[in-house]
């Protein structure tokens, strides 16, 4: 069933030791694997921070343990320059991106949906038209035009976020043009239409429901990834989450005014998490995409 | 338009430049929009502390020559913006685009050379990939390449500058200090930025599977059986195209991370005047500013376009809109 569009040259090589990872399959599924560990712990992190079972007060100074390494006693991760616990600060800094990116998803993927659709069947025109608006989109580079949103309307993360999601909307849009100029060809939408099924049914049944849902929960993933970078960085160059409350970010850049003195760990510990979490992301969208695509060369 | 056959380049050219045109035009309508729908309008801000109460009055706006209709404004802001007058910042009160051109070489150099230091990296790790499949070498090279790309590059700057301090005894926190500014410095950045932009691993994937396809193309083992340079005939197509669509399309992310890498290594470019103007809502500057990546953005995809036209004559209006996952 699995067909390849590329067969790599070299992959056969028996010299290879890497017998495990020469099939594909296998290292999407370790991809697959490690994403899927990475959402579940930040969704479980997210709900444990939410209810506040927190290993400690996440804003409880504690001016006699300030800098303290991972693995001191009671606190498993260290604490920040106020002695503030980090692995505490860590959970709870899910909160500042995870609602949020969620926002960003859902406006990449709604207007995406209708508008990839639009342009997919509609004319010439329609299809022009969009295609221009998704250049127009692309246009910006994604932070200069927060930036600019930013100094216009002082907005909370949830309004970036959403302006996070229309960056992402072209990129929706091309997905299901190029996937319903595909399919429209296929035999089976041919049939569909000359049996008198409605071109809603055709458009929301077979082409959105059966052919895109895998993509679009590629996207959706790839799109969490983004939205952990963008809160993260924003919150970096101090128009995110403000201090005391915690986010990757922001605990990057206060620990980082240690970092030079040789206290790591401050920022090292989220600086991690967010290397983690982006990786798993990422290398869940990309397994995915090769597993349920077929296009892997891995 | 019933043109036969193959359009001539020349005229495929004039619409791309027509299209880019267009383009900006939509850009610069965007960046006014969201100035017009901000509340308070730059006038308040002008005028902060020096009227008594409530909005600029009617005639002081008139007594500037200001126009107060939206479209009035826009004519009169576009027009200024064409005869390379971008208005003055708020803050210093000079010129915008004087301001802006003073750093934006700095930013330049920081961008082109990081793209160059993001494409040093990729190209041997992705040409090697795609010719020799994935193996003890390959595989670990492409991980990493995954990893870097999720390294969040404020504080990947830090390690850096951290290594540079403690293992060569640089102190790399002035830029064109007293002593000059440190060759060794300059390229800091521009490395971080490189690897950090977060591209790295979509560059290598999107080479490696475009060679790999071209590799297994009919043409190509002709060419093989032949006897003739395989590397010849796949470069255009494996090669030249691939890889100027992809540093056209990651041009935006390259932008946006130098905001981060100029405010982590105090680098004097448009990223930080950026970063500064979105705090003291500076709306002149960060509109100059935007407007300005929106063009180097569309250069870049024009350029692109170029090579694209140049390499394959024939090319229809189907792939004017074509992107690059």
């Amino acid at each position: 069933m699995r067909k390849r569009y590329v067969e790599a040259p070299g992959r056969t090589d028996e010299a290879s030791g890497l017998r495990f990872f020469r099939k594909s399959e296998a290292v999407d599924l370790f991809f697959v694997g490690y994403g899927l560990l990475i959402v579940v712990l930040v969704a479980v992190s997210y709900a444990a921070g939410v209810f506040r079972l927190l290993p400690h007060d996440p804003e409880a100074v504690n001016l006699d343990l300030m800098l303290a390494p991972p693995g001191t006693a009671g606190h498993l991760l260290g604490t920040d320059f106020m002695g503030r616990d980090l692995l505490a600060r860590l959970i709870l800094g899910i909160q500042a991106y995870f609602l949020p990116g969620l926002l960003a998803i859902a406006v990449a993927t709604v207007p995406g949906l209708a508008l990839g659709v639009l342009a997919g069947y509609g004319a010439g025109r329609a299809d022009r038209v969009i295609t221009w608006f998704s250049n127009l989109v692309d246009s910006f580079p994604r932070l200069v035009l927060i930036l600019l949103v930013i100094a216009a309307f002082k907005p909370d993360i949830y309004f970036i976020m959403v302006v996070v999601g229309l960056t992402n909307v072209p990129a929706t849009v091309s997905l299901v043009k190029v996937k319903i100029r595909f399919l429209r060809e296929k035999n089976f939408i041919e049939a569909a239409e000359g049996l008198g099924l409605p071109r809603r049914t055709i458009v929301l049944k077979h082409i959105l429901w059966h052919h895109c849902r895998a993509s679009l929960i590629i996207r959706a993933t790839l799109g969490m990834g983004e939205a952990i970078l963008m809160e993260t960085s924003l919150s970096y160059l101090g128009f995110g989450v403000q201090e005391p409350t915690p986010s990757w970010g922001n605990m990057v850049q206060s620990g980082a005014n240690y970092f030079l003195q040789g206290n790591f760990w401050p920022s090292t510990v989220p600086a991690l998490a967010i290397l983690l979490a982006i990786l798993g992301f990422h290398l869940l969208g990309d397994g995915l995409n090769n597993l349920l695509e077929r296009k892997a060369v891995y | 338009m019933s043109l036969k056959g193959v359009k001539p380049v020349a005229r495929v050219l004039a619409r791309e430049v027509a299209v880019t045109a267009l383009l900006l035009l939509g850009v610069s309508v965007v960046v006014f929009c969201i100035l017009y729908l901000a509340p308070g309008d730059p006038f308040s801000l002008l005028l902060e502390g020096q009227m008594s109460a409530g909005a600029p009055g009617q005639d002081v706006r008139e007594a500037m020559g200001a126009p107060n209709a939206w479209h009035a404004r826009y004519l009169s802001w576009l027009a200024g913006m064409l005869r390379g007058n971008f208005g003055a910042s708020i803050r210093t009160g000079l010129p915008v685009l004087e301001e802006i051109s003073r750093v934006g070489l700095n930013t330049l150099l920081l961008t082109l050379g990081s793209m160059a230091v993001t494409l040093l990296v990729a190209v041997p790790i992705a040409l090697y990939a795609a010719v020799r499949g994935v193996n003890r070498v390959s595989f670990p090279l492409t991980m990493a390449a995954y990893v870097v790309s999720s390294l969040p590059v404020f504080w990947f700057g830090y390690v850096v500058i951290y290594l540079f301090l403690h293992t060569f005894g640089l102190f790399p926190l002035a830029f064109g200090g007293s002593q000059g500014t440190n060759r060794l410095y300059l390229l800091l950045p521009i490395v971080v930025l490189g690897l950090g932009n977060g591209t790295l691993s979509e560059v290598i994937r999107h080479l490696r599977e475009e060679m790999g396809r071209v590799l297994s193309e009919d043409y190509v083992r002709t060419a093989r059986a032949k006897g003739a340079s395989v590397w010849k005939h796949a470069f255009k197509e494996g090669f030249l195209i691939p890889v100027t669509e992809i540093v056209a399309s990651k041009i935006p992310f390259i932008l946006g991370g130098a905001v981060i890498v100029e405010q982590v290594f105090n680098w004097p470019g448009m990223g930080r005047m950026a970063w500064q103007a979105a705090q003291d809502r500076d709306f002149p500057v960060i509109m100059g500013i935007a407007v300005l990546a929106a063009v180097f953005v569309r250069a870049g995809n024009l350029l692109q376009r170029f090579v694209y036209i140049a390499v394959n004559p024939g090319a229809s209006r189907e792939t004017i809109g074509r992107r690059v996952a």
